[in-house]
């Protein structure tokens, strides 16, 4: 029985046929752009760190720390260091400013008394006791001594999440409502088109503030506002695909056999727009975490002591010019992510691109 | 039928890089056309029988395509090697092509005035009026009614055959020399192609055009074409004149071909005759007869080696092991 | 309806409305793609439908198996008009009408494997209720139709793109055979395939007919392809059948204008006959079907059309000699 397979599976010139699915040849196509391949391993690494973050070994993300405000980043210098350093050279401004060259004594009590706090004082974080002024912070800290790093790690889980949520949302709706109105055509089609028109026509953002006025500030209802308004683009591209694929002769095949209206949507129609679902739903992503950064700039978006990437943007955008890394880093990681999905979102659609294989 | 040979063909490889391998559409094709002469190129998908044509006239994406090799005289140069500005004098003028999808092959958005003068112009240097002239002319000859008013019509107002007949009219406005058809009436209806394929012959004849027909229908070629090559998997496989082609097929699957066809003026047998199989994938053959695992008389010489040329006579060629008596 | 008939079509009528208007839309003509037409097909009998693009042969195929709703006219399936038959009806006679589609690479779904396509009549049926069949039974009978019509059943999980064109076709073919059906509706079955594999095809539904007992509409344009596989032919002009024969009969001694003018055009790989052949070229193309007639359709392209006679009432098919039906008035004058 085996050789008898083995033998089926040569073509007429003694040549093996591999065979392969559609999914699976998507995924060569994919394979040889090297750029998409990058934005994957990059967009999964995101994922990853965003999923671990609880069992990462970094700071917390909500501990104040008020000495340790204002930090900057460092790998080798602890903060008690910095802290030292800063106060110093504030203290040595303040007296070149009153023209003394020196420090008087108050000021070196001061700095007497930050180095012994320094080397003994600890501090309880997550049931841990810890010395605290031997942390180092990679990336320094923001107004309230809280680690750059660990909340750029949780400001990404809530900002992934969002975009992928909310993406995952506007295309289940537009998927239904696409579907609908394509298949049924007629009034119904009519009338679910000119709703799409309408909220088209209305000014998204200010529907978004007005949806969070009223029902309160949170991610919920964050996540809610952006998809209500985001099905629309899903709708009409799916509603194309669907009447362009109605009309096809699998479909009338499928109907002269006496197949189910839901059974021909489902089995038949549905699959064959998945390619443009997925390009779709990827490339939104990039776009929601866009609209929750500029909602959190307007200080609209997540409240404290929640982060995302826009809310620690928003954040940092006072007193740029003298903390510079509170914009920097933050700003960095999302554009890497933005940038890298968007070439996977890219290489997605080359790949899945329905280019009849067999038509010379 | 005289014996100017005014384009040559040698040893054409055009070769195309896809994801699966590498696709050799025309792998090795020679022939020769002759002022006046009709030449059909017949064979089925994945024959090649287009992708020479468009090699002919470098009109062959690269990427993905390439052509690799080989040599196509025309007026004593290689159009291979030509640059591309000489070519482009030639495209249209020296040289024109009617393709298949008469709806596609039109621009949509210009009137048929503007298509045609603006041929007539490039090649010929008219001036608007003298081109305008020309153009209502070669309307004229290609049988559209009334073609002073039609000639500012626009595609969409044509009929498919009307279309078709405008292309002609296009190709033949600047009197090329050659004029390439590829499946000029596939997409056509039977009444409609009688039309058409009259047209043609009229025109060639009068205006002593050379003409390359590629089609897949036998009917056509036996009705039109003074020579054939038959075309399978980027070869000619055999080559000749229509009535010897016919009368006295060499090739098994010419032999095939000309069975399997059902015929209007014969009796209706109860079974037609039909090849086995199915063309091949152009996908990485090796080195072997392509039609070997369909082939009646197939030996074990076929399945190793490409079978070399065999002439009989001026005219005729074969390539099969058939006819090759030390292997 | 004789008892040997397995489809009475009388009257059929297909007619597209066109519409304008946004909301509320008002019609303000139709494509009439099929305007009355009448004719039989008898147990194990091939009908072969030919004619020109616009001649509304695939929309009568399409009509008969009820994918479109008749504008008018009834379809007699074993004696059940299928235009007034309710859904539950309908249900159980689609299991002995099946189709067969033109193009091999649009009618079988991308997403699914051979098997699933195959299966898919049999799997909704048994849904269904009306098919008594486990799974394991309906895989057995998958692989029993792949080696029937000659594919592998190695195949079975293969996808569309897998597949040559003359396999697809196959694969269609079998589908087609899943519930057993007694009249087959091919539209142009083998239009799409290259020549080699056409009488591979067409052999294969010779030898299928033969065994299972089928009857078959076939739809084609090419005559010679009809001529091989019919034993009675319909030749189709603008939504009405000019002529209809059997198949001997309709090639030695056709009667319509249209008729000889279409064998006429035929080529016909002969290089000796093609040069000495007188052919009737008709002028003109092939007028839009949306005008309402009141004379005969062929009036404006017809080389022998009388002025007065045939400008000014229709004819309709009537019986010449030996069920050997013609409408033209050539042959017969009008009644008034």
């Amino acid at each position: 029985m085996a050789t008898k397979q083995k033998q089926q599976t040569l073509n007429e010139f003694d040549q093996p046929i591999k065979g392969v699915s559609l999914w699976m040849d998507a995924w060569r196509r994919l394979k040889k752009n090297r750029m998409a391949i990058i934005g994957l391993v990059i967009v999964v690494l995101y994922g990853i760190i965003s999923l671990a973050a609880p069992i990462l070994p970094i700071h917390s993300y909500k501990k104040q720390v008020i000495d340790h405000q204002f930090l900057p980043p460092s790998f080798t210098r602890t903060a008690g260091e910095l802290w030292y350093e800063r106060i110093e050279n504030q203290l040595t401004a303040m007296a070149n400013k009153e023209g003394r060259g020196t420090l008087n004594e108050d000021e070196k009590a001061q700095l007497r008394e930050i180095q012994q706090r320094i080397e003994t004082e600890t501090a309880v974080i997550n049931d841990e006791t810890v010395m605290v002024h031997q942390r180092r912070y990679v990336l320094g800290t923001d107004y309230l001594g809280r680690d750059m790093l660990a909340r750029i790690i949780y400001g990404g889980q809530v900002s992934i999440a969002i975009g992928l949520i909310g993406a995952l949302t506007a295309v289940f709706i537009g998927i239904v409502m696409g579907s609908i109105a394509g298949f049924m055509g007629g009034k119904i089609d009519y009338i679910i088109m000119r709703i799409v028109d309408i909220i088209y026509g209305l000014p998204y953002m200010m529907l978004v503030i007005i949806f969070m006025a009223i029902f309160g500030r949170n991610i919920m209802n964050l996540f809610f506002a952006l998809a209500i308004v985001s099905w629309l683009t899903v709708a009409r591209v799916v509603r194309g695909q669907i009447i362009s694929l109605k009309n096809a002769e699998f479909v009338e095949a499928a109907r002269s056999m006496g197949v189910s209206t839901g059974r021909i949507i489902f089995r038949h129609l549905v699959p064959n727009t998945l390619g443009v679902i997925i390009v779709f739903t990827t490339l939104r992503i990039p776009t929601f975490i866009m609209l929750e950064a500029f909602l959190s700039f307007l200080g609209l978006g997540v409240s404290a002591p929640f982060a995302s990437w826009g809310s620690l943007i928003g954040d940092a955008v006072q007193g740029m010019n003298l903390y510079p890394w509170r914009l920097f880093f933050p700003a960095l990681a999302m554009s890497i992510f933005l940038f890298f999905m968007n070439f996977l979102g890219d290489g997605l659609r080359d790949a899945l691109d329905p280019q009849s294989k067999n038509k010379l | 039928m005289s014996n100017d040979m005014i384009l040559e063909v040698k040893d054409l490889r055009t070769y195309f890089n896809t994801d699966d391998g590498v696709v050799k559409a025309v792998d090795g094709v020679s022939f020769e056309l002759h002022k006046g002469e009709t030449l059909g190129l017949v064979g089925e998908s994945g024959s090649g029988k287009s992708v020479t044509n468009l090699s002919v006239m470098r009109l062959i994406p690269s990427p993905p395509g390439r052509i690799m090799s080989g040599s196509v005289q025309f007026e004593g140069s290689d159009v291979l090697a030509m640059s591309d500005d000489k070519i482009r004098r030639l495209r249209g003028n020296k040289i024109s092509m009617i393709f298949q999808d008469p709806m596609t092959s039109l621009n949509p958005f210009l009137k048929i005035s503007t298509q045609l003068i603006e041929t007539i112009r490039l090649h010929q240097g008219l001036d608007k009026e003298a081109a305008r002239e020309r153009a209502v002319e070669m309307l004229k000859m290609v049988g559209i009614p009334s073609p002073e008013k039609r000639v500012d019509a626009y595609p969409h107002q044509f009929s498919g055959g009307m279309r078709q007949r405008v292309m002609i009219a296009m190709a033949l406005s600047c009197n090329p020399d050659i004029l390439i058809a590829d499946e000029p009436t596939s997409a056509l209806d039977v009444t409609i192609q009688a039309q058409i394929l009259e047209i043609i012959k009229e025109l060639s004849n009068k205006l002593d055009t050379a003409v390359i027909m590629i089609t897949h229908d036998l009917g056509v070629v036996a009705g039109m074409c003074d020579v054939i090559c038959v075309m399978y998997a980027g070869r000619i496989v055999e080559k000749g004149n229509a009535d010897e082609i016919f009368k006295d097929p060499k090739h098994p699957y010419t032999r095939g071909l000309i069975k399997s066809v059902p015929r209007l003026d014969r009796p209706h047998k109860r079974r037609l005759y039909s090849i086995e199989g199915q063309p091949p994938n152009v996908i990485d053959l090796p080195d072997c007869c392509p039609f070997h695992p369909r082939c009646e008389h197939a030996m074990d010489i076929c399945k190793r080696k490409y079978p070399p040329l065999r002439s009989f006579g001026e005219t005729r060629q074969v390539h099969c092991w058939l006819f090759v008596e030390d292997k | 309806m004789a008892a040997n008939d397995l489809l009475e079509v009388k009257n059929l009528k297909m007619h597209f409305p066109i519409e304008k208007g946004v909301l509320f839309k008002k019609q303000v003509g139709a494509i009439r793609a099929v305007d009355g037409i009448d004719f039989t097909i008898k147990k194990g009998e091939t009908l072969g439908l030919v004619g020109e693009s616009g001649c509304g042969k695939s929309t009568t195929a399409r009509a008969v198996a009820q994918l479109y709703s008749p504008t008018d006219g009834e379809v007699y399936f074993e004696g059940l008009d299928l235009c007034k038959a309710s859904k539950a009806e309908m249900l159980k006679s689609r299991m002995d009408i099946q189709m067969i589609f033109q193009d091999p690479y649009a009618s079988l779904n991308p997403r699914m494997t051979a098997g699933d396509i195959i299966a898919e009549p049999m799997t909704v049926y048994a849904k269904r209720g009306l098919l008594k069949m486990s799974k394991q039974e309906i895989r057995h009978r998958v692989e029993e139709l792949m080696e029937k019509v000659g594919l592998s059943r190695f195949f079975i999980n293969r996808y569309p793109h897998e597949f040559s064109g003359g396999q697809r076709q196959r694969i269609g073919v079998a589908r087609a055979l899943a519930l057993n059906p007694k009249l087959i509706l091919a539209d142009e079955p083998v239009s799409a395939l290259d020549v080699s594999i056409q009488s591979q095809i067409l052999n294969l539904l010779d030898d299928l007919q033969e065994e299972f007992n089928l009857t078959y509409l076939f739809i084609a344009h090419d005559l010679a392809v009809i001529e091989h596989i019919s034993t009675r032919v319909a030749v189709m002009y603008l939504g009405i059948i000019a002529e209809i024969a059997d198949s001997a009969e309709l090639y030695k001694n056709p009667l319509h204008p249209y008729t000889k003018a279409l064998l006429s055009a035929v080529p016909i790989p002969d290089p000796d006959i093609e040069r000495k052949r007188q052919r009737i070229i008709l002028e003109g193309d092939v007028p839009s079907p949306d005008q309402e007639r009141h004379g005969c359709y062929f009036y404006d392209r017809c080389p022998n059309a009388m002025a007065g006679k045939c400008d000014k009432h229709i004819p309709r098919l009537k019986d010449v000699e030996n069920g050997h039906q013609v409408a033209c008035f050539l042959y017969f004058d009008p009644e008034d």
